[in-house]
């Protein structure tokens, strides 16, 4: 291409290339680095009158306070937040890989149901439920809270669980569909010939086929659910299930804003979703690219 | 093995009806090839005794059993999909012994049957690997593996050799048949390449838009056309055909084209004056030599092509286009004017409004 013998106007596309994709980046990544270098920062140099671009000495005091059994703050000794952090993670974990499990399962079979078996009104169906995604959370959080009250699912794993799916489960229907519209019908039709009925066929044929399909619909939907805040911030109240992302803004005392403790807190809690990202990346690209080409 | 009866079967989408009322009977372990031009309902048919396709009329039954509402799964039919629809993420192994997994047999009885046919097709080096590892033409043999390994009582091909080349598909070919007649599997076999069709078939069926024209062995159809639409279809290049009027002359039929009377072999059942279709194959015709009493069709040479075994000629017959096959090198050029003629015995005569056979 142009990159190797750039002529007037290539070299200007290059360029314009370039910045735009420098400011992505530093849009995208700017405020995790601004995070980090916050986390890194002592306390008495996070409020000083000039900004640091770099922690001018770099201390491991606020992750020590996250894991510590107790930690020192403003010079009194305090109880560690550990006990909360992990709670919290580990409600994060929970909830965002129990909606995971439960969304995908249903989006394969859902899905499938909506591309190869024939019923009045299947296209207005699906039409309806990938148009609630288009509906605005808080409209419809106050019937929610009254549901779950009634059923007596409010701070409960199950509770959380059924909001999240019925949320994502939309969009990896909808991905599911594009994944199984693409797949060729002779192979599940070299299936049935062969002896094998439509679950087996689905489970045995189809679903290796999608794995891609699926593993961007389960990626998506991990990644949904562990950024949610203000469904917790409604229907998780205590500990019992309150996540990362509920908790972390309550590090925020009457008199003090602990910017180390919150941004070393996020941090963390970036991890899981950066790692699932980076070893899952390519099945998140073909699977979202199903049907695009041949 | 078994019998295969169709009578009466229709199928439609919505309203646009796509079979009409096929009647069609294939005997025990004979090899059928259903040919025809692309949206006859060739594939269609044979997808509804597969059973993938749900029948609007009529019965299908195997060895006596009505089968229209039983499910794929359990015709006992095996079908070689056009696209192999090999299972990708399975071995070779595995895509043949699927079917023999499925009905319970004991893996140690899976791995000999699918060892016999491997060896059968050429397959056995390949065991192990998975389908993208495999050329076009061993997918091939994979795909009928995967159709004999459970011994099915039929087996349908849906134009399996459309995606292989040109060589591989004649080694394909005897193959196949080869195969057929050491199974003795009743077989129907989709095409639209009448070479396929006419070489490998006890029994050819020749379809046009949802119905069955005519039924035969391959040399009758070829022979004995029923109609002008099997005349023209079957044959490469295809049959010369002239507008004519069926005439008396003498006691004895003759046909007129323009100013040109041939004489026919057989008085004709047809009244004088009946307006017919004369034909006559491109490779039945021959140069006329002076003084022999047949008829003389004066031709003009427009494009001569050598095909190497033999030598096409494109012309006319009057004002109509016509071919002639020689397979020696007679030594005329484009623009000649050269006399053909052929034996009385290869004429064929349809009646013109009808389409149907006369002589």
């Amino acid at each position: 291409m142009s990159a190797q013998t750039p002529d007037r106007g290539g070299l200007l596309r290059l360029l314009a290339k370039a910045f735009a994709i420098l400011v992505l980046v530093l849009w995208s990544l700017g405020p995790i680095y601004w995070a980090l270098a916050t986390s890194l920062t002592r306390p008495d140099e996070l409020v000083s009158r000039t900004p640091h671009f770099f922690p001018p000495n770099v201390t491991f005091q606020h992750y020590a306070r996250l894991f510590g059994g107790s930690s020192v703050s403003q010079g009194n000794t305090v109880q560690s937040v550990w006990p909360e952090f992990s709670a919290a993670l580990l409600n994060s974990l929970v909830t965002s890989v129990g909606a995971t499990i439960l969304t995908v399962a249903i989006a394969a079979f859902g899905a499938y149901a909506f591309v190869r078996l024939r019923f009045p009104g299947r296209n207005i169906l699906f039409i309806l439920v990938v148009a609630t995604m288009a509906i605005p959370a808080y409209t419809v959080m106050i019937p929610l809270y009254r549901l779950m009250i009634q059923l007596g699912l409010i701070d409960t794993y199950v509770g959380i669980t059924l909001i999240y799916t019925s949320a994502f489960l939309p969009l990896a229907l909808w991905l599911m569909r594009t994944v199984y519209q693409a797949m060729p019908i002779a192979l599940e039709e070299a299936a049935w010939l062969d002896g094998a009925g439509r679950i087996y066929t689905l489970v045995r044929i189809v679903l290796p086929l999608a794995a891609p399909g699926l593993i961007a619909a389960a990626l998506l939907t991990f990644l949904n659910a562990w950024g949610q805040f203000i469904v917790p911030l409604v229907f998780s109240p205590t500990l019992a299930t309150k996540p990362l992302t509920v908790l972390i803004p309550e590090f925020v005392t009457r008199n003090y804003v602990d910017y180390g403790l919150m941004n070393a807190a996020g941090i963390l809690a970036i991890i899981p979703p950066i790692v699932l990202v980076i070893f899952l990346n390519r099945y998140l690209v073909s699977g979202l690219m199903a049907g695009a080409q041949k | 093995m078994a019998t295969v009866e169709i009578s009466r079967l229709k199928k439609a989408y919505g309203k646009v009806e796509v079979i009409h009322d096929v009647d069609l009977s294939i005997a025990e372990g004979e090899f059928v090839s259903l040919i025809g031009a692309s949206g006859c309902g060739k594939s269609t048919l044979l997808r509804m005794i597969a059973g993938l396709e749900p029948i609007t009329g009529g019965e299908i039954s195997l060895d006596g059993r009505v089968i229209n509402a039983v499910a794929p799964k359990d015709r006992d039919i095996a079908m070689v999909f056009q696209n192999y629809a090999l299972y990708p993420h399975l071995t070779v192994a595995e895509n043949m012994g699927f079917s023999l997994r499925l009905r319970n047999v004991a893996k140690a009885d899976i791995a000999p049957a699918v060892r016999q046919a491997a060896d059968l097709l050429g397959l056995a080096p390949y065991l192990g690997r998975y389908p993208k590892e495999l050329s076009g033409g061993q997918r091939q043999r994979v795909a009928m593996g995967r159709a004999i390994v459970r011994q099915p009582q039929v087996f349908l091909f849906d134009e399996p050799l459309s995606n292989l080349d040109a060589k591989l598909r004649v080694q394909m070919r005897s193959e196949i048949r080869t195969l057929q007649k050491r199974l003795g599997t009743t077989l129907i076999y989709v095409t639209h390449d009448q070479i396929e069709a006419m070489t490998m078939s006890d029994k050819v069926v020749v379809l046009n838009a949802g119905r069955i024209e005519q039924v035969g062995a391959p040399l009758d159809v070829y022979d004995r056309p029923a109609n002008v639409f099997v005349a023209s279809f079957i044959g490469s290049p295809a049959m010369n055909m002239f507008d004519a009027t069926l005439e008396t002359s003498g006691g004895k039929s003759v046909v007129r084209i323009d100013d040109l009377v041939v004489p026919l072999p057989v008085r004709s059942a047809a009244t004088a004056g009946t307006k017919v279709v004369f034909g006559v194959r491109p490779e039945h015709l021959e140069l006329a030599s002076d003084g022999d009493g047949s008829a003389r069709f004066p031709f003009h040479v427009d494009l001569v092509e050598p095909t190497g075994a033999e030598l096409q000629m494109h012309g006319r017959i009057g004002s109509t286009p016509a071919v002639a096959t020689f397979r020696g090198r007679p030594g005329v050029r484009e623009g000649d004017l050269i006399h053909l003629t052929a034996d009385p015995r290869d004429f064929h005569l349809f009646d013109k409004s009808s389409g149907e056979r006369l002589v």
